[in-house]
């Protein structure tokens, strides 16, 4: 018997699709869209609508605040020609795609670890789950200060104890003020930051994994690493993607940690796109230039998020 | 945040009747006691008036930010405080009513005239800011260590430090076993309109400046040779470690004393005093060449378009204005008086007192920062690249990026009308 017909055998799903019927699939459609009619409508409203209010914009020079003496008008592309003229944006992108390079794979096998260790049967780990999950629901801003204060140079909490752990071997690092550490330091606390939320998620993908598989195993005789390798990688798959595309798309978004502990500094070796266009759109009032930044971005984001997918999610996910 | 708790609390809005007006008031929040003095003024103004105030006193980091994001929500507070050089925007902007028809004709006339100057608008010539205080630049020093390096300590403008004398200061001064790095410009005020207010005096006194004042236009002037010249030399000072780092926090001259001279405004002095007591010197600027040069211009009052009673936020300026107001800041700040009238309450300042320099220098050698609507972008502009060069940036680069910046924001801006060269 070939093969559609043993699934169609199986499923009791009619031989011929002639025979179906049809009423089901109007039926289908109507409910369908009923269902995701308020989806996209809030979608419409608070993301479409903007972008496309956004690409309009990107056109204009457009002010933040209305004046009278200079009137908004259509300037073709001056906009998008300054943006890619401006070394301050390249500048940006650079310490953007940089900081995903290096948290996308850190946090995302640190969160699998974390996960993991607290899937384990040890006593207190529903302690631990706590622990590693309170920085997500801390306020970034708060985050943010505290870390200040670590970080601080030369007597810092950070600088002392490398210094006291090193028997005064290390200099005091002037950890936000130097260009060589700035971006290490925003990274180290952006991932102590939200390395929980990754950590759910993967928290969630292990526990859907069934039990009987890594049973099955064990008989087997599989060791630690090869039940990992062989059974919770494959079966991770789609939480993978998922924590893929939403981690590079938080470190796009990179904002608060550099506005509040370095202002992009210093000498713009921490300043990152979204920044870029809060300092142009809402300091400086230039939305026009601004929105053509956003739809930049937007254009950049999208691109990865769909290459990440080609790649890595070709199934479900 | 206390500041905002306490001032909720003070201020219960007890209604008065139909003619009390509900005014909202913002400036900034002081850890000194400032605004303190400002908000003592508008509870007198409840107590003698029907009108009631709420006073939100609000960091003075992204000030800028929370003023345009209200003006474009259309909901500015009645009373606005504003830093003096932003005048010119915000009047540009339409955000501000002018003062002349709505203000007591007396206080007007009695402001000193550099509050006029910083608080009149060119295109009109009328008066939109003003304030309780104006404040004063110099530099402090500590007399022990300055006599023991064995470097001359000048008496006034007339005898300021040439360039020579005050790097030849620097080095003596480094050389002092208690002193880390001599020279605290307050870096640790961080990337903002410190650096433009403090060290524009720089660029002015080697025969530079920020902007053309009769063509507005950066390129030529703010990346000038006088004015890259200036900025080489700072980083000469910090490349030979003469400079306190902004991460060293606040205290290093009157704290830890790990410092001899503070580049410093006249709130520096009380701490100063409390620090080194009698040591504690107040020193000119030094003349780099072209003549010593200090900065002028504090923090003013505004009333703006969106005060739906402009004559009450009016007689509320006169309580924010008054002279119990400009003696609380005095008291708290050691602040210049920006009323003629109140100059006997502030007796420091007079001739013969310990900060007469101060009042000197502001009518002597002061210069205004730029009066146009693009100061914004020219004080974030210079200050990035006087960030930058501290940074290890070279000069000219960083200069030139700032002129580019500026005359791209006056170009966006279609020259500003009717500004414009």
């Amino acid at each position: 018997m070939p093969a559609d017909q043993r699934i169609a055998a199986a499923t009791g799903t009619p031989r011929d699709p002639s025979q179906a019927p049809t009423y089901s699939v109007y039926g289908a459609a109507w409910s369908g869209w009923a269902f995701v009619a308020v989806a996209l409508t809030l979608l419409g409203i608070f993301v479409i609508g903007p972008f496309i209010m956004s690409l309009g914009l990107s056109f204009t020079n457009q002010r933040l605040v209305q004046n009278p003496n200079v009137p908004v008008q259509w300037i073709g592309l001056r906009n998008y020609v300054r943006l890619f003229e401006d070394p301050e944006f390249w500048n940006a992108l650079k310490n953007t795609a940089l900081f995903a390079l290096i948290v996308v794979p850190i946090q995302s096998a640190l969160s699998l670890s974390l996960a993991m260790l607290i899937n384990s049967s040890l006593p207190g780990r529903n302690v631990f789950r706590t622990i590693y999950f309170l920085p997500v629901i801390i306020t970034m801003t708060i985050i943010c200060v505290i870390w200040g204060a670590l970080y601080i140079f030369p007597g810092g909490a950070l600088n002392s104890a490398l210094s006291w752990l090193t028997f005064g071997a290390l200099d005091p690092v002037n950890w936000l003020g130097d260009r060589n550490f700035a971006l290490a330091a925003i990274i180290l606390c952006s991932i102590w930051a939200s390395v929980g939320f990754q950590m759910v998620i993967y928290l969630a993908g292990l526990q859907n994994i069934p039990e009987e598989l890594y049973e099955a195993a064990r008989l087997d005789e599989a060791s630690g690493w090869q039940q990992f390798k062989w059974i919770t990688m494959p079966m991770l798959r789609p939480t993978h993607v998922f924590v893929l595309i939403a981690t590079t798309i938080f470190c796009f978004k990179l904002f608060t940690q550099v506005q509040i502990l370095t202002q992009g500094g210093p000498r713009g070796a921490t300043n990152t796109l979204v920044r870029y266009i809060y300092v142009n759109g809402f300091s400086e009032l230039r939305v026009g230039y601004a929105s053509a930044a956003t739809v930049v971005f937007l254009l950049i984001v999208l691109a990865i998020a769909m290459i990440q997918r080609a790649i890595v999610g070709t199934d479900e996910a | 945040m206390k500041q905002l708790l306490t001032t909720t609390i003070a201020f219960g809005l007890v209604a008065h009747g139909a003619a009390a007006a509900e005014l909202t008031a913002q400036s900034y929040a002081s850890s000194i006691g400032t605004s303190d003095a400002m908000i003592a003024g508008a509870e007198r103004f409840e107590a003698d008036t029907e009108h009631d105030v709420t006073y939100n006193a609000i960091p003075s980091s992204g000030y800028n930010d929370a003023v345009n994001a209200a003006a474009a929500a259309g909901d500015l507070p009645d009373v606005l405080m504003i830093d003096g050089p932003n005048v010119a925007n915000y009047v540009w902007a339409g955000y501000l009513r002018p003062l002349n028809e709505l203000v007591d004709p007396e206080l007007l006339a009695d402001m000193t005239s550099a509050m006029k100057k910083q608080g009149t608008y060119g295109p009109d010539g009328k008066l939109y800011c003003i304030g309780p205080v104006d404040a004063g630049l110099s530099i402090l020093g500590n007399r022990a260590y300055l006599e023991k390096a064995g470097v001359r300590i000048p008496e006034g403008i007339d005898d300021a430090w040439t360039r020579e004398e005050f790097e030849d200061a620097l080095a003596k001064l480094a050389e002092l076993e208690e002193v880390d790095a001599p020279l605290d410009m307050k870096l640790n005020y961080g990337v903002g309109e410190w650096m433009t207010y403090a060290f524009s005096p720089i660029v002015q006194s080697m025969g530079g400046d920020l902007i053309d004042r009769e063509t507005w236009k950066a390129d030529g002037t703010i990346n000038s040779e006088a004015s890259v010249a200036a900025l080489e030399m700072v980083q000469g000072w910090n490349e030979k470690g003469w400079i306190v780092p902004g991460s060293a926090g606040d205290a290093s001259f009157y704290g830890d004393k790990t410092s001899a001279l503070s580049w410093i405004a006249n709130w520096g002095v009380k701490p100063g005093q409390e620090g080194l007591g009698d040591d504690l010197l107040i020193l000119p600027m030094p003349d780099f060449g072209s003549g010593p040069v200090t900065a002028l211009g504090s923090w003013c009052w505004t009333i703006t378009r969106d005060a739906e009673d402009p004559q009450a936020a009016a007689d509320l300026l006169e309580y924010l204005l008054a002279p119990e107001t400009i003696a609380g800041m005095y008291e708290a700040g050691v602040y210049p008086s920006g009323r003629t009238s109140a100059l006997s309450s502030t007796p420091r300042y007079d001739a013969g007192g310990d900060l007469e320099l101060y009042q000197k220098q502001l009518d002597q050698i002061a210069i205004e920062r730029p009066v146009h609507p693009a100061y914004p972008v020219i004080s974030s502009a210079f200050s990035q690249a006087f960030d930058d060069v501290l940074n290890g940036a070279d000069p000219q680069k960083a200069l030139d990026a700032a002129a580019a910046k500026i005359d791209r924001d006056i170009e966006d801006n279609a020259g500003y009308p009717p500004f414009g060269g």
